[in-house]
């Protein structure tokens, strides 16, 4: 299991979502992303799709403003 | 939506994804956060003094000054977006905003009806008229133009505005080139006027098939949108 950690402080939406996508598409089963973002509405529109997808997702706020978004490929 | 919400609400060490040791990565920079609730109460105190403030010199100031703030506070709090909403089912495949916009449209097509019909009946000019204009290519060219920019700029105007509230900096630079993009667009807008809008016909829909007509068309038209929205998100999900 690896962990990949991608950091998208500073992108606007949509970067951090095309980002994502083609990240999971590059992993292998059962790794995990880490995508850290600080942009509001990719918080919301990642962790839709990526559950659309059917992966786990978690959000975790690490400060004020700026979250971790953490994707298992389970599939 | 309540999915992401409660993400975030059981966010610290409740993860049930398993991390390997590495990845303390991220808890080593969180810090202790800063309570930021007295400054949610200066802010509190000082927009309503600026509110009195206004609403001695104008009433209308004042009114602009309220609707403004509740404005972006639900544009923040519920993360709604009209870029988003254009461009996800594209990108991702989800409609959900796009269906939140197509709501948004039906219940402002009652609401303005409602306005317009009420002052049609009293005999009062209809207000907003000046806003209907004909459709024209420049319609379609404005709108291209204005679709690639908000997707580069990761944000439209009430979502650029929201976000530079937030303390999004990035987003800065997208609103100094949206005040330059708009009084160059108004510098300009009247050769376009002459050139191209002005030569098609304006059509108030009311005229054409009556108020209740012209309502219910525009309705059905959103509804058959929001459904194929959502076949569109069902299609996509295969």
């Amino acid at each position: 299991m690896n962990e990949h950690v991608l950091d998208c402080f500073g992108e606007a939406c949509p970067v951090p979502l095309v980002k994502a996508q083609n990240k999971m598409k590059e992993i292998e089963l059962d790794d995990i992303l880490v995508l850290q973002i600080d942009h509001s509405c990719a918080m919301k529109n990642i962790p839709e799709w990526a559950r659309k997808e059917g992966y786990n997702v978690e959000v975790e706020e690490i400060d004020d403003g700026e979250w971790e978004i953490i994707i298992e490929k389970n599939k | 939506m309540t999915e992401t919400s409660n993400a975030e609400s059981s966010n610290v060490k409740t993860s049930s994804i398993r991390r390997s040791s590495s990845s303390q990565r991220g808890s080593r920079r969180k810090k202790a956060k800063k309570n930021q609730i007295p400054y949610g109460v200066a802010l509190f105190i000082g927009l309503v003094i600026i509110g009195i403030f206004l609403n001695l010199k104008s009433e209308k100031l004042a009114l602009f000054w309220v609707t403004g703030i509740s404005f972006g506070f639900i544009l923040q709090r519920s993360r709604f977006c009209f870029t988003a909403s254009m461009r996800d089912p594209y990108l991702t495949g989800g409609t959900s905003l796009t269906r939140a916009v197509l709501i948004a449209f039906a219940i402002t097509t009652i609401g303005f009806t409602a306005i317009k019909y009420g002052a049609h009946v009293q005999g009062l000019p209809v207000p907003g008229m000046s806003y209907v204009v004909p459709i024209s290519f420049a319609t379609i060219i404005g709108a291209i133009l204005f679709g690639i920019g908000m997707v580069i700029a990761g944000g439209c105007a009430s979502g650029t505005l929201m976000r530079v509230g937030e303390g999004f900096w990035m987003q800065v630079l997208s609103l100094v080139f949206f005040v330059i993009g708009s009084l160059w667009g108004a510098h300009d807008f009247g050769w376009w006027k002459y050139n191209f809008i002005s030569k098609g016909k304006a059509i108030f829909l009311p005229d054409v098939f009556g108020w209740g007509g012209a309502l219910i068309i525009q309705l059905a038209l959103i509804a058959s949108l929001y459904v194929f929205a959502m076949k569109y998100e069902e299609s996509k999900n295969q």
